[in-house]
């Protein structure tokens, strides 16, 4: 790989990048974050600015593990590949270096802010602290973020531990119309679909917001372990983890009735692959056809409820051996309804909108780059 | 020749009980059941895997209008509807209703049905519909007051 100092755009052998032009593009994952923790001083109350002070952030990040290089690329503007910058600012958390690096070079239309950091306030303890640390969170990225490019759209971060609070902050940004969804980690300390949650999904369904699920939080504070058999010990476990804590939370959704108690809620799950959705699919409908009694409410197929309101995000796109396995698992988890492309900037593993898919038909170019996207936050 | 069998005398088979006839049109045979005093009969045969689908149980089925987080906590909650009408195959228990074959978890599914007809006190299972006679004697019915019912 060449770096150049001060280059926008990665030069590397195999390189085809080129900004599309003909076609929209959403990108439904795109990390915003504040350079250092003073950042969100102005929107925290003081007894939490000195704890902060006193005793550092107390929320623990995306789980336990390794990420590489901070989990950010190393290309982009301000980051030193050499690790050199090590002031404790985080990487790739400014806006003109999203917009001169990503947004201009891809011509991307709309970008949903999932946040970062924020994933660990929903598994600490103190629920106030975990809801003044979103709200801050939130406020920091409405005016340091989305007044500043209409392309924004938000995902707030709540507290999904405690649904009163986290019904507050809903209420509170869910009508400003950048704010498109809110922003849950994967780790949870239990599945989505229990009734705890639902005064949460009937605020969101309200206000219109999609329930947005990345991974974060794993293993960490009050959430259960990354995998049901306990903690891996490296990193990539973990990576792997991911299908099974959205399987987990998908079948949830559906088993608790919770689309037919809130049959407009959407819910996307971001950066926990894709092809589960296809042997999550069949294996529900094969059991509801046996085991439809124990749950009566749930009146279709498990994958009808799937399709009509669950969305996939495409990072990190998993690569089959061969294009005819990628159709075919595309063609089999309905990818033309179910999913979005996401690139996850900054983040090493990112996926590019240009290399990412093989060639697709142009419909479900379209349906993956912006008309599912389109129609989840309703543009 | 019309294809038929002769399963049982009628009392042998009350509402609420069934006979399975083997074989009849292939060693699966198939199974005759009276409910609320109309005969019917099933290939026993599942479409789904080919499990013995005449020997499950025969039950309701339970239906359930909204999830039951959003409602008020109580034991009849949940309502059962063609109570006794609905067979649900031995092997994975998919539901089908007895009266038609109809599959009531896929739809794209029916298990085989044929002609019942009471004819000199004794159910018969014609293989063709058009093989029954034009004026059936009594086709279905049952005195309500057999013994064992």
């Amino acid at each position: 790989m060449t770096v150049v100092e001060g280059s926008r755009i990665v030069t590397a052998p195999g390189w085809t990048g080129k900004a599309r032009t003909d076609l929209a593009l959403i990108d439904c994952d795109v990390h915003q974050g504040y350079k250092k923790v003073d950042d969100l001083f102005p929107y925290l109350p003081r007894v939490y600015r000195e704890r902060v002070i006193d005793q550092g952030l107390l929320i623990p990040s995306s789980g336990y593990f390794n990420n590489p290089k901070r989990a950010a690329r190393t290309d982009l503007v301000g980051c030193d590949a050499n690790m050199a910058d090590r002031d404790g600012r985080n990487r790739g958390t400014d806006y003109e270096g999203l917009k001169g690096a990503h947004l201009d070079v891809w011509n991307v239309d709309r970008v949903l802010l999932t946040g970062s950091g924020a994933n660990g306030a929903s598994v600490i303890p103190d629920p106030d602290y975990g809801a003044a640390f979103c709200r801050a969170f939130n406020d920091y990225t409405m005016e340091h973020w989305a007044a500043k490019d209409e392309r924004f759209m938000v995902a707030i971060s709540v507290n999904v531990r405690d649904p009163q609070r986290a019904v507050e902050e809903i209420h509170r940004l869910g009508d400003h119309p950048q704010v498109k969804a809110i922003m849950l980690p994967t780790g949870a300390i239990m599945p989505y679909g229990n009734r705890f949650y639902h005064p949460i999904w009937e605020a969101c369904e309200q206000h219109g917001l999609v329930v947005g699920i990345h991974p974060g939080a794993e293993g960490s504070g009050m959430a259960g372990p990354p995998t049901g058999v306990g903690y891996p010990t490296y990193y990539i476990e973990t990576r792997m983890a991911r299908p099974q804590m959205a399987m987990a939370h998908a079948v949830s959704f559906i088993a608790e009735g919770v689309f037919e108690k809130f049959p407009k809620l959407k819910v996307l799950f971001d950066e926990c692959d894709q092809f589960w959705a296809v042997g999550l699919m069949w294996h529900m409908d094969a059991d509801w056809k046996s085991l439809r009694e124990q749950t009566p409410w749930v009146k279709r197929l498990p994958s009808e409820y799937f399709v009509d309101h669950i969305k996939v995000g495409s990072q990190p796109m998993l690569e089959p051996e061969n294009e005819e396995q990628f159709f075919m698992m595309l063609d089999a988890m309905h990818a033309d309804r179910t999913l979005v492309y996401c690139s996850d900037w900054p983040h090493w593993d990112w996926d590019d909108p240009a290399t990412t898919f093989p060639k697709l038909p142009e419909r479900l170019h379209k349906r993956v780059f912006a008309d599912n996207a389109r129609e989840l936050f309703a543009l | 020749m019309a294809e038929r069998v002769v399963v049982a005398p009628v009392e042998e088979i009350p509402p609420g009980r069934r006979k399975i006839v083997v074989p009849f049109r292939g060693r699966a045979g198939i199974g005759v059941f009276n409910i609320n005093g109309t005969f019917h009969a099933l290939r026993n045969l599942c479409p789904h895997k080919s499990g013995p689908l005449c020997t499950g149980a025969v039950l309701g089925r339970l239906v359930a209008d909204a999830p039951p987080s959003g409602r008020p906590l109580v034991v009849d909650d949940y309502r059962v509807d063609q109570d006794g009408e609905i067979i649900r195959c031995p092997w994975h228990l998919w539901e089908f209703e007895v009266a038609t074959g109809r599959c009531l978890v896929d739809p794209t599914v029916r298990v085989k049905t044929y002609p019942v007809n009471v004819e000199d006190g004794q159910v018969v299972v014609y293989a063709d519909p058009a093989d029954l006679p034009e004026q059936p004697v009594a086709l279905g019915g049952s005195p309500p007051d057999q013994p064992g019912s």
